[in-house]
């Protein structure tokens, strides 16, 4: 069991980095959406090429992101049962749900998309719209995020069942601090005591 | 019992899925494990091909070459970049001391700035913690009754849930397969009459039970003139200027375009000549306009940029509503950068948010897509459409039942779950009764709207929870201790908004006309123009298909339908808003 917590480690610190980089696409793509916005009215000049990144980019932002968000486990919940469950209960839910649910999808997108890659690659395809990219790059991105994802999912799937041998504290509770919205809360009223102090 | 299998296939699909996401684990893996496991089942009953699953990587690929969706992450990131700028902040302390001396007059300036932050950004949590933080202590302060303010406050936050450009529209928009530009131009009356109605519950109550919505005092007012006056009587000055300015402008100029490029056009020389007038009286102090005048002017000028940067360019149709978004998330990066509130950690931290909002709402269309596969597979669809279509009452029965249906749905699940799940059940047979789909997607969009305010999950409710005091507190201005807000009274105060919400339902399915004001607006960008198109191709923009399997033959009569349909329903509206001359985008 230690061994498989120290993968899960590894995994988490893998997911953590990669996350940490991919994030940093929303800037670059709303960049060149905007830049493009703005070159093809004013300059009345386009490509297929910027659109294509466009998808290109926010496809790898969201599958290689994946793994990420099932670290943070942020993709949403219907918590109305389980909320009400016990902590051992909801790990419970997670063993069964990442080993029947998450672990199927995964692999049989991930393992069908493959050949469609290789296609790809090997007959040098590109897009068919005018100016467009060629389209290996984007159909790599399809297995190469489920397979994070699968990975991510073997390491909270580890984390669960350590947790319910007591090894770890629960891993459910979040670990990362405050939300989103508490930093924003804490943020305002930061701003409105430094006003008040001021005036 | 494989007969029995093979014959309620699709139902147990249904129930299971519903047994399956009530387990509580992520929607996305859930709805595609049951379409997985019931697709593997249908294979073995013989009921589908063998080859099934090679279908699933090009629905990933589908999704993947989504440009709609590209909206969701610019306009999410354009909100978090916003919500920390201070630019509401700004508003709500201007707008309450414009209008806080009439009775009443802080919840309506909480409106007015709801519904002015709504049409910037889609976000409800910054609305609703910005508003929380800033307007409550006040209307507490000076004697709000608490179930009408936290209410007013809840509710205003989940106007950026109607009011374009919302993240639900879009998603709607491209589930039922219309132009995102079409489902704004839609629901922008239905959300300002619902901005209004929510005016006139806070004028009701001022009526009734005065004491519950006290004007504030004199003294509250920071913003005045040196001999004491409020000033309010330059800036209506200003505002009549202005608005002549800007109204004569569009009737001279642009007599013959649409009424939404009118608005735009109007409102922008409106505002563009305020803000001129409101320069040069600081820079040469000339002092003919009071403060507050000036101050109302310099507050209202970002969110209105960006509201014309963003929605104005899209009505205009100078941008497509994905471009818009991108426009949008980089002026408000340049408004904090002016304002001094860009940081490092703020845009990572919005960025990190943004990716994981947008992942995770992708994934729950992906494993949508996969559950759909299998659904349509087993014809799922056809079980939906008989059940619907059997209803007695017609098209009305139909859309009371869909409506009665979301909103209970409302209570436990969310907008997006909502969008993905029930959406692409329900909109093939609201087309196929005829119904104009801009209209249904905006009816539901309202709908959906109050699951953000059902007691006890709404979301405007848990974040007015997380920010309003919770336990007893000493007033910072008149030093009094104030009680603590109840969680009772939160939900108590959001009942009445409920119930305008339902009426508001019951307004747009009686006056259809308030949706249908988007076919005036044709010259909104079509994506699939922007495209330098060869011979059509899969990234070109998709036909509203569901994911129902079509032979190009029905999608030939389908569309033929529809075109007629079009004509037909827009006859009398083009009567009405196209009456003085016919735009040039027919």
């Amino acid at each position: 069991m230690n061994a498989l917590l120290a993968l899960s480690r590894a995994i988490d610190a893998l997911t953590e980095r990669i996350g940490r980089v991919v994030y940093w696409l929303i800037l670059v793509v709303v960049v060149i959406s905007a830049t493009n916005a703005v070159v093809r009215k004013a300059f009345n000049y386009s490509s297929n090429s910027f659109l294509e990144i466009q998808w290109y980019l926010f496809s790898a932002i969201f599958l290689v992101g994946a793994g990420y968000t099932l670290l943070r486990n942020e993709h949403v919940r219907i918590d109305i049962v389980s909320g009400r469950l016990t902590a051992r209960a909801q790990n419970w839910i997670d063993v069964v749900g990442i080993v029947l649910f998450l672990f199927p999808m995964t692999v049989i997108i991930g393992w069908l998309s493959w050949p469609l890659f290789m296609d790809a690659f090997v007959r040098h395809e590109v897009s068919t719209n005018a100016g467009g990219l060629t389209v290996w790059p984007a159909r790599l991105i399809v297995p190469v995020g489920f397979l994070l994802l699968f990975m991510q999912g073997v390491s909270e799937l580890v984390k669960r069942i350590a947790f319910l041998q007591g090894r770890i504290p629960n891993p459910l509770e979040r670990q990362h601090g405050r939300s989103a919205e508490e930093q924003l809360a804490e943020e305002i009223a930061r701003q409105r005591n430094a006003d008040g102090a001021r005036s | 019992m494989s007969a029995w299998l093979v014959a309620n296939i699709a139902p147990l699909m249904f129930v299971g899925l519903v047994i399956v996401l009530m387990l509580g684990f992520p929607v996305a893996f859930s709805l595609a494990a049951v379409g997985i496991a019931f697709g593997l089942l249908g294979i073995e009953l013989g009921l589908l091909q063998p080859t099934l699953f090679q279908a699933l990587p090009e629905r990933v690929w589908g999704v993947m070459s989504n440009d709609t969706l590209l909206a969701v992450p610019f306009f999410t990131f354009m909100g978090l970049i916003l919500e920390r700028s201070g630019m509401a902040e700004d508003l709500l302390d201007t707008i309450g001391q414009l209008f806080g001396t009439i009775r009443g007059g802080l919840a309506y300036a909480v409106i007015f700035v709801g519904a002015l932050l709504a049409a910037t950004t889609g976000v409800v949590a910054a609305s609703v913690i910005s508003m929380g933080l800033i307007s409550l202590p006040i209307m507490l302060r000076y004697g709000y009754d608490r179930r009408v303010a936290a209410g007013v406050i809840a509710a205003s936050g989940t106007l950026a849930q109607i009011i374009p450009p919302s993240l639900v529209l879009i998603i709607m928009a491209d589930q039922l397969g219309r132009s995102v530009g079409d489902m704004y131009a839609g629901a922008f009356i239905p959300g300002v009459v619902l901005a209004l109605l929510y005016a006139g519950y806070v004028f009701g109550v001022t009526m009734v039970k005065p004491a519950w919505t006290p004007a504030l005092p004199p003294e509250a007012r920071t913003i005045r003139e040196a001999d004491g006056t409020s000033g309010a009587r330059s800036l209506l000055v200003l505002v009549i200027v202005s608005a002549v300015a800007g109204i004569a402008f569009a009737k001279l100029r642009l007599a013959r375009t649409p009424l939404d490029e009118t608005i735009v056009i109007a409102t922008s020389v409106a505002t563009g000549l305020a803000f001129v007038l409101a320069v040069i009286n600081r820079a040469l102090k000339l002092n003919l306009l009071s403060r507050i005048a000036e101050r109302v002017t310099f507050v209202l000028i970002p969110p209105l940029a960006l509201i014309f940067l963003v929605l104005g360019t899209i009505f205009l149709g100078v941008a497509t509503p994905t471009e818009g978004g991108a426009m949008g998330a980089a002026g408000a990066l340049i408004m904090a950068i002016a304002r001094r509130r860009l940081s490092l950690p703020l845009i990572r931290q919005a960025m990190d948010t943004t990716a994981k909002l947008s992942t995770f709402v992708v994934f729950i269309l992906i494993g949508a897509r996969v559950f759909s596969l299998t659904f349509y597979g087993v014809n799922g669809h056809v079980w939906v459409e008989h059940l619907l279509t059997s209803l007695p009452g017609g098209t009305l029965g139909f859309l009371i039942v869909v409506n009665i249906l979301i909103f209970f749905l409302a209570f436990f699940l969310d907008f997006f779950e909502l969008s993905f799940i029930v959406i692409p059940l329900v909109g093939p047979v609201a087309d196929k009764l005829g119904i104009d789909l801009i209209w249904f997607g905006v009816l539901l969009g309202v709908n959906m709207q109050t699951s953000f305010m059902h007691p006890p999950f709404g979301f405007a409710l848990f974040y007015l929870r997380s920010v309003a005091a919770k336990k007893e507190y000493t007033d910072r201005l008149t030093g009094k201790r104030m009680a603590p807000v109840t969680t009772g009274q939160i939900y108590r105060g959001a009942v009445p908004f409920v119930l305008i919400q339902v009426l508001m339902i019951g307004l747009v399915i009686a006056f259809p006309q308030m949706v249908m004001v988007y076919k005036s607006a044709e010259s909104t960008v079509d994506p699939a123009q922007v495209e330098i198109v060869l011979p059509p191709s899969e990234s070109s923009a998709p036909p509203p298909d569901f994911g129902v399997p079509q032979t190009d033959e029905q999608k030939e009569q389908q569309k033929e339908k529809e075109d007629a349909k079009d004509n037909s329903d827009a006859q009398s509206l083009e009567d009405l808003f196209k009456a003085p001359a016919p735009g040039p985008g027919k």
